[in-house]
């Protein structure tokens, strides 16, 4: 199956790729894998302490197409947004954007997942108490 | 009615283990599950319905591949393992209920690191001693981690053939096979994401 436009073109242009110091209190990391797959995603965002803003986000992920797309998708949209609301972003609005196909939903699972551990481990860091739900054991 | 014809218009079959009458245990005698193999096909073979109604000739080409599905399945250890995990409702593909071991995923990625950084070497023409040297070693460290793996399953799933036994003496070990479900599913993550790397790591270091 072709991957659709907006896949191909975060592909080849991905954003946000690099990382940020993981010792830093206010970078939170996110690492998830998916195992049939073999995809592994990290996710990094610095987060502002007094405002709770994603301030910067970057990513590496080693996977197909996809789930390149839907890691460098996810920094772009979680960058100037509260924590609050990265947590609402939905694997479902990934694979709206992206056109993704049933086989590759998975990998915006992967990302919503990873957004969720980054996000988990700031407020970790913090002393933040984190919901049952936002704890991903990726 | 001839006994093909039986064998042929039988109620759907739940399970690959009950194909061959057998009880879900992961240890199987192979020989013994060739030779039965064997004779079902046997039982199935096109011949055998050539007089056959339409009807009774399709059941049994239906019968004769899963037949062959479940033999495949059954002779494969690995395999085996993740089909008795789906047919106990341990397994769903394609779900992200998947997860992959964490202690792994940080060694996962930084391999994949040093893969890229091989790969970028190549192409500049770098010098690719050291890098290779890294990445060798950290083939063995994970071919190790593969034979623990594969030890683990193996001691894992002569536990669960222990519970099928003691289940069949009346009692219910309801909870411990819950529990062993989930370390056999997390073990075959573990190992899945264990292969992969392997192979990568070989193609890269051909």
């Amino acid at each position: 199956m072709a991957y659709s436009d907006k896949v191909v073109e975060h592909y080849n242009n991905p954003r946000n790729v690099g990382s940020l110091s993981k010792e830093d209190p206010n970078v939170g990391t996110g690492l998830v894998g998916a195992p049939e797959c073999g995809d592994v995603m990290k996710l990094q965002m610095r987060i502002n302490p007094d405002t709770n803003v994603i301030e910067e986000a970057k990513f590496k992920t080693f996977g197909c197409g996809s789930a390149i797309a839907s890691s460098s998708l996810a920094t772009e949209w979680v960058k100037g947004k509260t924590v609050e609301e990265a947590l609402s972003i939905k694997n479902t609005d990934i694979v709206r954007e992206l056109a993704l196909p049933p086989v590759k939903i998975h990998c915006s699972v992967l990302a919503e997942d990873a957004i969720k551990a980054a996000i988990g481990d700031w407020k970790k860091k913090h002393g933040i108490a984190v919901p049952v739900a936002e704890k991903v054991a990726h | 009615m001839t006994a093909s014809n039986t064998a042929a218009t039988a109620p759907p079959t739940p399970d690959y283990f009950s194909v061959f009458a057998l009880p879900r245990k992961l240890w199987i005698e192979m020989a013994a599950l060739e030779q039965k193999f064997l004779q079902l096909s046997w039982k199935l073979h096109p011949d055998n319905f050539v007089n056959a109604s339409e009807t009774e000739r399709e059941l049994s080409l239906k019968r004769s591949s899963e037949l062959n599905d479940a033999y495949r399945t059954l002779c494969d250890p690995v395999a085996r393992v993740e089909y008795l995990l789906a047919i106990e409702g341990a397994r769903k593909e394609g779900e992200h209920k998947q997860q992959a071991p964490p202690e792994l995923l940080e060694e996962v990625f930084e391999l994949n690191e040093s893969l890229d950084e091989l790969r970028d070497a190549k192409s500049e023409g770098g010098d690719l001693t050291a890098l290779k040297a890294r990445l060798e070693s950290a083939q063995k460290n994970f071919q190790q981690k593969l034979e623990e793996v594969d030890a683990e399953l193996f001691a894992v799933a002569k536990h669960w053939d222990a519970t099928v036994e003691v289940e069949a003496s009346g009692t219910n070990p309801h909870a411990e096979r819950e529990a062993i479900k989930q370390r056999l599913n997390e073990l075959l993550n573990g190992r899945s994401y264990i292969r992969n790397l392997v192979a990568n790591v070989q193609k890269e270091l051909l």
